[in-house]
């Protein structure tokens, strides 16, 4: 996908643009440390969904440190951030992650009075709330695991602190994936994906903590049933989903389930699967390879996920700094800009906007139908003149959450429930 | 040439379509390897072209191919040559009974039998609860030596039983040391199982997945990284890598062959035949 | 020089001479001899095999939170495991996967090692066409595992092959995400594990012999189950030990051949690993190393690896 001619031409133009706004912006008062800061070497890891080689050349030339990026998938996130506390500084995590990884102390609380954007981060990360009046959707909502006590704080608290566990950097709403042109029909329900008309068709992500509340927002949209609180699940009501989720695969519903992202691409672009679970940006590559892919909004609602950045324990002095320069640049634009033209949202959403063409914010942000084609930050083509975003506007999308991904009270048993499944 | 039974091409077929079997993914990476700049991992093709090829030389949206291959290769390295040295001091060693050697021996196979997530684990275990850091280069390299160390050993077992034991004994009569012996004697003898033991001991390592996973710690070798790498869009480009690793190996193996050619013809005037037999 | 005289090997040099070496001269520090030449070795697998699995035998009885273990002395991770139903069906799957694993590998690479040992003339030929099969393993597994799906897939080379020659109407979708899969790409993987060790015994093999089987009136099929496989058992039975040992401890290939359908012994430690239940995955893999260790326990006492290879 990265056309490396058309990636240098994108992001040059993209930087004679944005030159003004980021020395304004990024460098608001000259650092005492601005000269060995150069030499510091900060290493993140995460799963290749935001640690992309682009940022971490960025940041080298906008802020002259070094970020070095690691990808991993989500189970060894979540075993390196627990377990190897040392192997890193910066931990990029999704927050049903941080949940699980906060007690274990390996990260420290972040000071938001260090954080210029930090009004501006969107409420979903702040009091949980999209718009003063919505409602908070079920499972493990940033809000609930986004704060803490202090520096030192391994609980959770309840409302802002001004200590944040994570920095809130990427998130979306996701839903299923389907290819029109092999289902031809429309697709309006998460009941569809056990619909015997898809057997041997059908596919599920094996992440547990995701991978359940897909099946539920499946069984509860199929009427067998109804959940008390989906994001925290009682023993009953994970046996029942999980024999429902059985008795399909043992029928044969599924073809396959997949654990890395580019294994549901592949599925879908093979055309082995024409339903599934699926995250947005693997749509994006989907159709960047000029096969008919929709990311198909469901009456039930979305389920949603969130990202962040989180630091190591052991950061201090002047790597701190640098991080907080790191965190600060982060929020300032330029990587929302970036994620949110392959379909992500940004923490910032404001300013992404100077990063982005009216075009491409009307587009990916508002809803709106694109003026001119729409590009991923690669250069493919996304979307042609007068087509708008399934699932429309921010708004709409964020607004229809029907759960976060979650850790429950029952991970344990669900989780071996859940192995059992895949075992049977 | 006397004439070739029937057999031989039955069994030719067979051997010609094992090849073939072997060689189907290799085929298909190939083929995928010249998808046209908007072509994914899997067919149709969409277009041919040289892109990915040229793509493998530059900045990929994840993951770090190149850094990655080279602690592939220099881990590879590394175990190599350990185990090379430590496979004939072993082979060496184990050629007379020695107290406790029949335990060493049954560790040896233990280290070859166990599951290899299970040195993973283990490893990653002790490093973690005793606080050290792993590191490819430390966790991840003593991993790779349980799989490979009982390999070596076992070619040299292979090789030290059709030792000819008449050439140390004539070395020794005129008065050679021992150290002289095995340097001027027995180790030019079984230098030529020494390529394959260093052969097996870096394909071994260069391809290790599992006993890597927990031991490698902040960077990646090379299958771990293209491991990580399919947490994003991965693209034909690891096709492309895989299609350059193919024709490499053929260029490798092409000099080896040659080696081995060479030096069968300095041994065949030199009238021995012993230490053959053995990759 | 005849391939045959080249390959054939000299008699009497082991164990009668090895004795007459012990007996004469430096007896007194062989064991300090051995113990210096064999103390590189004794140390790697004293911290990187003895170790780790006494860490995890410790760790099996340790328990876990949601994020961290912690030492303790409890029988739960066991008991959890023993009692549920669907670790015995996990290990029935692997035995299976280990035996039919085991047969295909057995039969192509005896074969496979058959020609080259006894129908490839020269060494450097045998040499050349070994080499020629261990070349697609310099290809990372990851990336070859990948490759299967497009050439098993729906729309693959091997379903629109047989499509195209008018086999099948409709693609096999049992192709892919299948125990078949998992078992194919277990014998594209390990077939070569069986192939040296049975050449390597066949190589080993008095040509003579099987010249007086022929004189003697066998055909080529007495002759081959008479007397070459009686003689090739010790490399039957190290190739087995290969691949029953590799199929039983993999669980990479398990979960990308299966499309994650189905699990082996190897999945479920991996998935504990994964979820960070350190103790639980601990307590399988004790029980995996058990199981594993008396299968070859079984199949060594069928040879003795040492003098036979």
């Amino acid at each position: 996908m990265t056309e490396a001619t058309k990636t240098g031409l994108s992001r040059r133009s993209l930087l004679k643009g944005a030159a003004a706004g980021v020395a304004a912006s990024a460098f608001p008062a000259p650092m005492i440390w601005a000269q060995n800061i150069k030499d510091v070497t900060l290493r993140q890891f995460g799963t290749g969904v935001s640690n992309i080689n682009e940022v971490a050349q960025k940041v080298k030339e906008d802020l002259g440190f070094t970020l070095e990026m690691t990808a991993l998938d989500s189970d060894a996130v979540t075993q390196r951030a627990a377990t190897q506390p040392k192997s890193f500084d910066i931990a990029d995590i999704e927050y049903w992650i941080c949940k699980k990884v906060w007690p274990t102390g390996n990260l420290q609380g972040m000071d938001v009075s260090k954080i210029r954007n930090y009004d501006k981060i969107v409420g979903i990360f702040k009091d949980g709330k999209l718009t003063p009046d919505s409602t908070i959707a079920q499972g493990t909502s940033p809000n609930s695991v986004g704060f803490t006590d202090g520096p030192d704080g391994t609980r959770f608290a309840d409302q802002e602190t001004g200590w944040m566990t994570l920095i809130p950097t990427i998130y979306n709403a996701d839903t299923l994936g389907i290819r029109p042109d092999l289902i031809g029909r429309p697709i309006d329900s998460w009941a569809e994906l056990l619909n015997p008309e898809f057997k041997g068709k059908a596919s599920l992500l094996d992440i547990s903590a995701i991978g359940i509340m897909d099946a539920a927002m499946v069984c509860e949209a199929m009427g067998e049933i109804t959940y008390g609180n989906k994001g925290n699940m009682t023993r009953d009501e994970i046996d029942r989903t999980l024999a429902i989720m059985t008795e399909a695969k043992k029928a044969g519903q599924f073809r396959a389930f997949w654990k890395t992202f580019d294994e549901s691409v592949n599925l879908m672009a093979s055309g082995e699967v024409v339903i599934q679970s699926m995250w947005s940006p693997a749509i994006t590559a989907v159709k960047s390879r000029g096969i008919p892919c929709v990311y198909q909004p469901l009456k039930e609602g979305y389920r949603a996920w969130g990202g962040g950045i989180g630091l190591s324990k052991n950061l201090s002095g002047l790597e701190l700094d640098a991080a907080y320069e790191y965190i600060n640049w982060y929020l300032d634009g330029w990587v929302g800009g970036f994620l949110m033209r392959q379909g992500y949202y940004s923490a910032v959403p404001e300013t992404s906007k100077n990063y982005m063409t009216e075009n491409e914010w009307g587009y990916w942000f508002e809803g709106k139908p694109a003026t001119e084609v729409i590009t991923n930050p690669y250069g493919d083509a996304m979307a042609q003149p007068g087509e708008t975003r399934d699932g429309g506007s921010f708004e709409e999308r964020m607004g229809h959450i029907a759960c976060w991904n979650a850790v429950m009270d029952e991970n344990q048993y669900m989780v071996r429930k859940w192995n059992e499944f895949i075992a049977a | 040439m006397d004439r070739r039974p029937r057999s031989f091409y039955v069994l030719a077929t067979v051997f010609t379509l094992f090849l073939l079997f072997l060689y189907g993914p290799t085929f298909t990476i190939a083929i995928l390897s010249f998808q046209g700049p908007e072509g994914g991992l899997t067919f149709p093709m969409r277009g041919v072209s040289l892109h990915w090829f040229r793509d493998l030389f530059e900045q990929q949206a994840v993951g770090d191919i190149w850094g990655s291959f080279g602690r592939s290769f220099v881990l590879g390295l590394m175990v190599m040559v350990t185990t090379v040295v430590v496979s004939v001091m072993g082979g060496l060693a184990f050629r007379k009974r020695f107290a406790g050697s029949g335990v060493l021996f049954y560790l040896v196979v233990t280290s070859l039998v166990i599951p290899s997530i299970l040195v993973s684990l283990g490893v990653g275990l002790i490093f973690s609860q005793s606080g050290l850091d792993v590191h490819w280069a430390t966790s991840g390299f003593g991993s790779q030596l349980t799989w490979t160390l009982p390999f070596g050993l076992l070619i040299m077992f292979a090789v030290f039983n059709r030792f000819d034991k008449s050439y140390e004994e004539a070395a020794r009569d005129q008065g050679a040391s021992a150290w002289q012996t095995i340097r001027h004697v027995v180790l030019p003898i079984i230098a030529p199982s020494l390529i394959g033991v260093a052969l097996f001991g870096f394909t071994l390592s260069y391809d290790e997945f599992a006993r890597t996973l927990l031991t490698a710690g902040s960077y990646n070798t090379l299958p771990l990284e293209i491991y990580g790498m399919t947490t994003n869009v991965t693209t034909p480009v690891i096709f492309a890598l895989g299609t350059l690793t193919t024709a490499f190996s053929l260029v490798v193996i092409g000099v080896f062959l040659a080696s081995v050619w060479a030096m069968n013809r300095r041994r065949a005037r030199q009238g021995s035949d012993a230490g053959q037999g053995m990759v | 020089m005849t391939a045959l005289s080249k390959n054939r090997r000299l008699s009497g040099s082991r164990p009668a001479s090895l004795l007459a070496q012990l007996v004469t001269g430096r007896t007194k520090n062989r064991h300090l001899m051995g113990w210096l030449l064999a103390s590189p070795l004794a140390l790697v697998l004293l911290v990187f095999l003895v170790l780790p699995i006494v860490m995890i035998v410790i760790v099996s009885f340790w328990g876990a939170t949601e994020f961290s273990i912690y030492p303790a002395f409890q029988w739960d991770n066991y008991q959890f495991l023993l009692t549920s139903p669907v670790t015995y069906k996990v290990f029935l799957n692997t035995f299976k996967y280990a035996v039919l694993t085991w047969a295909f590998t057995l039969t192509i690479g005896f074969t496979v090692a058959y020609f080259l040992a006894f129908h490839v003339r020269s060494l450097t030929w045998q040499i050349a066409l070994f080499l020629l099969c261990t070349i697609p393993f310099w290809t990372s597994n990851i990336i070859r595992m990948i490759s299967w799906i497009p050439f098993l897939g729906r729309n693959g080379i091997a379903n629109s092959t047989l499509m195209s020659m008018g086999v099948i109407d409709e693609p096999l979708d049992w192709l892919l995400y299948s125990d078949f899969s998992v078992i194919l790409a277990f014998v594209h993987l390990y077939t070569l594990f069986m192939v040296v060790p049975i050449f390597n015994t066949m190589m080993r093999i008095d040509r003579s012999l099987i010249e007086a089987a022929y004189d003697s009136g066998a055909t080529g099929w007495q002759t081959l189950t008479n007397v070459i496989i009686p003689l090739c058992k010790p490399g039957i039975m190290i190739g087995s030990i290969f691949v029953v040992t590799l199929v039983m401890g993999d669980f990479i290939t398990v979960r990308f051949m299966s499309g994650s359908q189905s699990a082996n012994v190897g999945r479920l430690i991996s998935n504990d690993i994964g979820l960070l239940q350190y103790p639980s995955a601990a307590a399988t893999a004790v029980i995996l190393l058990i199981t594993v260790l008396m299968v070859i326990g079984i199949l060594l006492r069928f040879v003795d690896i040492r003098k036979e290879l």
